[in-house]
Parts: structure tokens; C-alpha cells; sequence
């Protein structure tokens, strides 16, 4: 699917008025001789949840780490709100500041509290007085319902609660965007609830979320948008209703097919 | 054979000097191998192409010569290349913090290594330069990974401290050694000398077999 077909679907793309936060434009990016990217283009609009989804290894994780830098494009183009993506440390040091990342793995800081896990971007990056980063981290702790773990290092947390930690440092850059790399993709069954709770209740506050994800229930009941990733490509992306309950693809199909998706 | 332990008790104030000298000698070589290692072991992973080898060639030449070797060198050949003139001590310690900043160097560099790069990246997608990142996410992790390796390299400095008596720098083997040749009293003081490295010696080994307990790394 081409940037054209994106733009017809604004029909029934319900948020499609607001601010482009993202754009991306024939995106590609190779790992030697893999193509990871082989031109992906897509939107997302300020509020909107856009849900990536496919197969593994088909380019959704690979689009998302593009998307603050941490790798580098090999054609095409990211724009974040307005302007093209730096190449330059510095200036890409700036656009991170305003994208909250969440990790498959949590990668929370180990020799750290989870409070002080949530401070260290105000206070390193933003040069907050450490008590003024406490307490912003104190509330974006208890925003993920965690205000009584602030004490605890991340080894005494569970896996659904390191994520919701994590998903507390990176709200606490006060990002515009947040990316989330299959999220729960590493947890137990029983805490993946809890995180995607947290998530769903971000998107209601209007927050602007790309999320790779492989649980379909949540791009289905929470996105806005979904675009469906097969071997580097977008094959379909649309609203949730007519992707998983007509989709027009038979890639698409056939994934969800796999996933015993019912339509 | 007739022993007379006396005479290390009579000499206790040079042997407690001595002793003084050797802790010195070892906390400040430490003192300057700790930063410079750090500082070695960034260089060769994240420094220019020309430090990067600079800081292997370095590694690579203090690691592989004999301390006593570089002890010599430092104190006879140095002065006469550069004119220089520092005292025994000045060259000891240098000599000593050339060589243990070299280990450290390896051994911070296997400690950064160990840390995942997820780790780095989470701290630049909060919008760390890479500088900070490694500051106040990566080194910090790897200190504590290594804090077992370093307390052993400590231990291991604390008895080579006694190679720079050869240039007569008056820690505890050189004025054992002084002792002997004054007093003819070789087996006393060589024993008092043992004794001596010994009692110090082994507390703080056991004190590295309860940092290495102490900080398992749990993640």
C-alpha cells in the first residue's frame, strides 16, 4: 500500500485532523543483505494509537528503533512533528527527549530504585534538581499505580511491574510520542493485563502511542489504526474494524488466520 | 643455630613505617589506576581510531612486560631519555600505576562488554548523549560487576608493591630487607617480613571473598 492509499482512508480515520507527529516516507533500512525496510510508508496523528502489527523479523521492531534514531535509515525519510529526522547526535539527543521508548526486555536500570530509575531522564537529560525529579517521578509512578514500589530495585519487581516503571520513565520525559516495542512480548500471562491497562489508559488521555504489538485484542479494542507488517512492507493498514474484520489482504488473512484470529 | 627474635621487635618502629609505606603505596597506585583504567578502557572502545590504538598499544605493552622490568626502566632509563629526575617513590609509583592501570584497563573493558547494549540504549532513547549514558548507566553497572576482579587486583598490588624496593623505596620489604643486612638476622626478619605480609594479606582477601558475595550481580 502505497502514502496515496493511506491519504484515501482519512475517511474513516477518525483522528486524521490532528497534527502529523509522525510521517514516514518510503522508509527502508538493511542489514547487510537483509532488508529489514523495503519502503514503508505510513502516518500517525497526534492522539492517535497505532498498532504495528505482523509476523516476526517482518520490519515493525526495525521501524520503531529507526524512528528515535537507534538505527540508522538506508532510504526514505522520518519526519517528527514537521521537520526531518536529525542524523546528527546532537540534534537527535532533542527529538529522543520527545519520544518515550518502552522496550520488549524493560531495560530498567538495575543499580537503580524504580524512583530514581524514573528521575534519571528529568535529572540527567533535562538537568532537574534531583528532589523537583523525585517527585515528578514519584507521580508518574503512582499515575502506573506503583507508588508504593518506589523503593524497590527492579530485581524485586515483577515482570509486569518493570514494565509499568518503565512505561513511568519514559512519561516522565513528557514525551509527544510514545513507542512501544512489543511491550508484553516478554511477560507472564497473568501481568500482561495489568500493562496493557496502564497503556489503554494513555491512549485515553490522548497520548500519541506506536505500538508493536502481537496481542490482537489490544490493537483491535485500543488502536486507532493498524498497519500490517509482512516481510519489510506495510500490506494493509487501516482502521481496526476493517482490518481484523475484513481485511483485504491474503497476507493479512493468513496472519491472523495463524493467530486463530476469528475476523 | 641460635635465633633472636628481639631484634624484629627492637626494629618494630622501621617495620611499622615500612608497612605504612607499602598501604600508601598501594592505595595510590589504586587511586590513579581506578580513573586512568576507565578512562584507557573508553578510549580504546569509544575513542578515536588513533587513541583507540594508542590506548591498545599501552595496554597491550604494560601487560605483557615484568613489573620489575618497568620498575628499572622508570628508575634508570627515563632520567636519561627525558632528563627527568623524580624520587624513588615518584618512579615506584608510576612504575606501579603504568602497570595495574593497564589491568584495569582490561578489566573495566570486560566489566562495560558485559553490560547489554539494550541497557545504553534505553539511556540514549531518554535523550542521553553517549557520554552520559556510559557515565550514569553503563559504567556504574559494570563497577559493580568488576568489584570482585578489582578487590583481587588490589590484593595482588599490595604484595607487588614490595618490587619497588629494588629502587629502594622504603616500604615494608625494603626495610626487611635493610634490617636483615644490619642485623645479619636473615631467617628473623625474613620470617617477621612473611608474617608481616601475611597478617595483612589475609584479612583483605577475605574481605574480597565477601565483596564478591556481596555483589553477585541480580538483575
Amino acid at each position: 500500500m502505497t502514502a496515496g492509499d493511506a491519504a484515501a482512508d482519512a475517511g474513516d480515520r477518525r483522528k486524521a485532523g490532528g497534527a502529523t507527529i509522525l510521517r514516514y516516507r518510503d522508509v527502508v533500512k538493511r542489514y547487510g543483505t537483509f532488508t529489514a525496510l523495503a519502503g514503508v510508508s505510513l502516518d500517525v496523528h497526534a492522539g492517535e494509537v497505532v498498532c504495528l502489527i505482523g509476523p516476526s523479523g517482518s520490519g515493525k521492531s526495525t521501524l520503531l528503533r529507526c524512528t528515535n534514531g537507534l538505527e540508522t535509515l538506508d532510504g526514505g525519510d522520518i519526519e517528527f512533528e514537521g521537520t526531518r529526522l536529525a542524523r546528527d547526535e546532537r540534534g537527535l539527543r532533542t527529538m529522543r527527549q520527545r519520544m518515550g521508548m518502552v522496550f520488549q526486555n524493560f531495560e530498567l536500570f538495575p543499580h537503580q530504585t524504580a524512583l530514581q530509575n524514573v528521575a534519571e531522564g528529568p535529572r540527567t537529560v533535562l538537568r532537574m534538581p534531583t528532589a523537583q525529579a523525585e517527585r515528578r517521578a514519584a507521580a508518574m509512578l503512582a499515575k502506573v499505580g506503583l507508588a508504593d514500589k518506589a523503593a524497590n530495585h527492579p530485581a524485586a519487581l515483577s515482570g509486569g511491574q518493570q514494565q509499568r516503571v518503565a512505561i513511568a520513565r519514559a512519561l516522565a520525559m513528557e514525551p509527544d510520542v510514545m513507542l512501544f516495542d512489543e511491550p508484553t512480548s516478554a511477560l507472564d500471562p497473568e501481568t500482561i493485563g495489568e500493562v496493557l491497562s496502564v497503556m489503554k489508559a494513555l491512549a485515553d488521555e490522548g497520548m500519541t502511542m506506536v505500538v508493536v504489538t502481537h496481542e490482537m485484542s489490544f490493537a483491535r479494542r485500543v488502536g486507532d489504526w493498524v498497519a500490517v507488517f509482512d516481510a519489510g512492507r506495510i500490506v494493509e493498514q487501516g482502521p481496526p474494524v476493517r482490518i481484523f474484520d475484513a481485511p483485504q489482504t491474503v497476507r493479512t488473512r493468513d496472519f491472523l488466520g495463524h493467530l486463530g484470529w476469528a475476523g | 643455630m641460635t635465633l633472636d627474635w628481639s631484634v624484629v621487635w627492637q626494629h618494630r618502629d622501621a617495620l611499622a613505617a615500612g608497612t605504612a609505606m607499602t598501604f600508601a603505596l598501594t592505595v595510590a597506585t589504586m587511586a590513579v589506576a581506578v580513573p586512568a583504567g576507565i578512562v584507557v578502557a573508553v578510549l580504546r572502545m569509544y575513542g578515536p581510531p588513533p587513541l583507540r590504538a594508542a590506548a591498545t598499544a599501552y595496554v597491550e605493552l604494560f601487560r605483557n612486560l615484568p613489573l620489575i622490568l618497568v620498575v628499572y626502566w622508570a628508575f634508570y632509563v627515563v632520567p636519561i631519555l627525558t632528563g627527568l629526575g623524580l624520587s624513588a617513590l615518584a618512579t615506584g609509583l608510576a612504575a606501579l600505576s603504568l602497570n595495574v592501570t593497564a589491568y584495569n584497563a582490561e578489566t573495566f573493558r570486560a566489566g562495560i562488554n558485559s553490560i547489554r547494549r539494550g541497557q545504553a540504549e534505553a539511556a540514549m532513547a531518554l535523550g542521553m548523549s553517549r557520554s552520559q549514558a556510559l557515565r550514569r548507566v553503563v559504567v556504574p553497572q559494570a563497577l559493580r560487576r568488576i568489584t570482585p576482579v578489582l578487590a583481587s587486583t588490589w590484593v595482588s598490588l599490595f604484595k607487588d608493591t614490595s618490587l619497588v624496593s629494588v629502587i629502594a623505596v622504603s616500604e615494608l620489604a625494603y626495610v626487611s630487607m635493610q634490617l636483615r643486612a644490619q642485623t645479619f638476622r636473615v631467617l628473623e626478619m625474613l620470617t617477621a617480613m612473611a608474617v608481616l605480609y601475611w597478617l595483612l594479606g589475609y584479612p583483605q582477601a577475605k574481605l574480597v571473598d565477601w565483596i564478591q558475595r556481596r555483589y553477585q550481580v541480580t538483575e
